[in-house]
């Protein structure tokens, strides 16, 4: 957590230095929505890659509530609550589903999510035949107004990270969850339900992507039917960023979701370079390898061998003076 | 038996009545089609295919239509095939070679693979089916890879703002571009069509990434784009976008801040011309000129094809970029919003709101 933490600081710091207007009111109240969105997706993907699996259903999944939240209303406030009501039961479905291919089934989550992504693409096409609606301006409201000088989707994720976190790091069910994302096999013989843990972790990600589309659906005045496809690998490097193994284990939602602020005003950053469309990509590059080392290479020993070659090479030097 | 003679007679006459006012209905038929029929229509019999490389939004759904009923007005095409490639270059191709192995006599392509799409082209020309390509170009050369390439002047687009731009902006003033993704020829096309004009005109100045901000045409995205664009420039004086509806979103969210939105120089769709008018009256600089958006580019290619395989008289190869809606002069039509119609109708195109909004249900 401290490490993103820092990394999100630094990253303040640069785009004040390089970039001051990224930093200026406009543009930070018009990052943090998409960051939010970010976050709370990075959530549900953090609950799955902790048990080992990951997601890649996010896709379909945020698209497919965005056309729900925006076609079912047909622009009418008072069908609004139907929409929602709709796109979390579907979504539901979808993560059971998922839940049962990965745990019951055995089969591989990045064919079997793949494949419920296609899939809910295809309900997509025939509810909306790849035609995006108007919003409706409640939701418009919902996700986008501001309370307090802050736009209210940042309220809906920090409440996310919350209820996660404690569930998570407080109950018993969220201790045992994580548990057996370390080791299933010692879940197993402990006598827990790894299964249905590994299952519950899908329908967790399902109904957070579908908070996530919801208030996607609200902050696009008029979205497209395809608005999840560009959220697949940031709700994944979300998840690296902030510290959660690919491999499973403990995971760390607070962090993610200050990876994902960390992504979006990365974005925010490079578009206010005064610098040509490849150089923006790199330094985009740059920044996430930096922010992958963080993690994945272990400091400790690259200085300790770095000091002893150093030694050696003084070592050398005197024998051969 | 005498009920039974009356009951046959009044069959017999009713039979006779609907003969009548068939052959009638019949003739009329054939006298309207006779009238209407297309000077690219000849008379010989074809079969024909219209193939997309990707098909599922709502631009390509009334694309998709208005080229089915244009074909629908030459009575020579039997048979009207479309296929969908959904976004997969390998898809896109065995369309076309299905279709070419179908035996259909003409076939028009939007190539969105562009370059991958010029092998099956070529086989399908050489296999002697009239072979149009349109709208992408997919390099090759005509009547060699291909019989037609049916464009669009992307350049003429940028000229039409550029001339509205002089005429309503005496000033000048600072000029952001919102394209697709980045390097793509239809932006690139713009931009150079654009600035030619305003060579001359100093007072017109570029800001943003050149030749123009990238923006993939998303809406999450243009957000993001314009967003980072208000921040680093507090002046901002026109905005270009090939796709005005894509830029609803930002401007919306803009709005919100206390922004004030400038003149901008686009493409039509209705949400955009709903937002005018919702707007305009508290937005003193927000004046809005569009171009078409070029739904019926379809009906120009589809009608080349036509003309070529029955026999009919071929048309230019060359699809204008007309302008639609002007807010300052009116001409040639006032800013136009239906609001009981969904925000992705295209008003400009030939295809009513009311029969696009259809399309969709």
């Amino acid at each position: 957590m401290s490490t993103i933490l820092g990394a999100l600081v630094m990253l303040f710091i640069i785009s004040a230095i390089f970039a001051p207007s990224s930093v200026s009111k406009g543009a930070v109240l018009g990052m943090l929505p998409f960051a939010a969105v970010l976050a709370i997706i990075g959530l549900g993907q953090t609950l799955v890659v902790q048990q080992g699996g990951i997601d890649l259903s996010v896709a379909g999944s945020v698209s497919l509530t965005v056309v729900f939240v925006t076609k079912l209303p047909d622009q009418k406030d008072n069908r609004l609550l139907y929409a929602v009501a709709v796109a979390f039961i579907v979504s539901l479905i979808a993560g059971l589903l998922n839940g049962i291919l990965v745990s019951r089934l055995g089969i591989n989550p990045i064919v079997a999510t793949l494949g419920m992504s296609s899939l809910l693409y295809a309900v997509m096409m025939i509810v909306s035949l790849g035609i995006s609606h108007r919003t409706t301006v409640l939701l418009n409201n919902i996700s986008s107004n501001l309370t307090l000088g802050i736009p209210n989707s940042i309220y809906f994720a920090i409440g996310a990270v919350i209820v996660t976190t404690l569930f998570l790091k407080m109950s018993v069910a969220g201790r045992r969850f994580e548990g057996i994302g370390a080791n299933a096999r010692a879940g197993r013989t402990a006598g827990l339900a790894v299964k249905r843990h590994q299952t519950s972790a899908y329908i967790l990600a399902q109904l957070l992507y579908c908070l996530g589309g919801v208030l996607l659906g609200g902050i696009l005045t008029q979205p497209t039917a395809y608005q999840g496809d560009s959220l697949v690998l940031p709700s994944v490097a979300t998840v690296v960023l902030g510290g959660t193994s690919l491999l499973g284990g403990r995971g760390f939602p607070a962090a993610s979701a200050v990876a994902a602020i960390f992504l979006s005003q990365l974005d925010q950053f490079v578009l206010s370079l005064k610098v040509p469309y490849a150089v923006r990509t790199l330094v985009t590059a740059m920044a996430l390898l930096v922010g992958i080392a963080l993690y994945s290479v272990n400091w400790g020993l690259v200085k300790k061998k770095i000091l002893s070659a150093l030694r050696e090479k003084k070592v050398g030097e005197i024998s051969h003076g | 038996m005498t009920r039974n003679k009356s009951r046959v007679l009044k069959v017999a006459s009713s039979i006779g009545i609907a003969a009548m006012l068939f052959a009638s209905s019949v003739s009329i038929a054939a006298t309207s089609s006779a009238a209407a029929k297309p000077s690219w229509c000849g008379p010989k019999k074809i079969t024909m295919a219209f193939t997309d490389g990707f098909g599922g939004n709502s631009w390509r759904l009334v694309t998709t239509a208005s080229g089915k009923a244009e074909a629908a007005l030459c009575p020579s095409v039997t048979k009207f095939y479309y296929a969908d490639g959904q976004g997969s270059t390998s898809k896109s191709i065995s369309d076309v070679k299905g279709f070419v192995a179908k035996g259909v006599n003409a076939i028009v392509v939007f190539a969105d693979a562009a370059n991958a799409m010029l092998p099956a082209l070529t086989a399908a020309y050489k296999a002697g089916v009239v072979t149009v390509p349109y709208r992408v170009t997919v390099g090759g050369k005509v009547g060699v890879n291909y019989s037609a390439y049916v464009g669009t002047d992307f350049a003429g687009a940028g000229k039409n703002w550029a001339d509205w731009a002089l005429k309503n902006l005496p000033a000048g003033g600072n000029v952001l571009f919102l394209s697709g993704p980045a390097g793509n020829s239809q932006g690139v096309e713009e931009a150079k069509g654009f600035w030619k004009v305003m060579a001359s005109h100093p007072e017109f100045k570029k800001i943003g990434a050149q030749p123009f901000e990238a923006t993939n045409w998303d809406p999450a995205l243009t957000q993001k784009v314009l967003t980072a664009a208000i921040a680093a420039n507090p002046k901002i004086d026109l905005i270009l976008s090939d796709f005005g509806p894509s830029l609803v979103g930002a401007l919306d969210a803009a709005v919100k801040t206390g922004w004030k939105v400038p003149a901008i120089a686009t493409s039509d769709g209705n949400v955009l011309g709903c937002f005018w008018q919702d707007n305009h009256a508290t937005q003193p600089n927000f004046k809005m000129m569009t171009v078409s958006t070029q739904n019926d580019h379809a009906r120009l290619a589809i009608d080349w094809a036509i003309a070529k395989a029955t026999g009919g008289k071929l048309p230019g190869t060359v699809y204008p970029s007309y302008i639609f809606e002007d807010s300052v002069s009116g001409k040639p039509s006032a800013v136009q919003c239906r609001k009981d119609l969904p925000g992705d109708v295209y008003l400009s195109a030939k295809m009513s709101g009311d029969d696009q909004a259809k399309l969709g249900k």
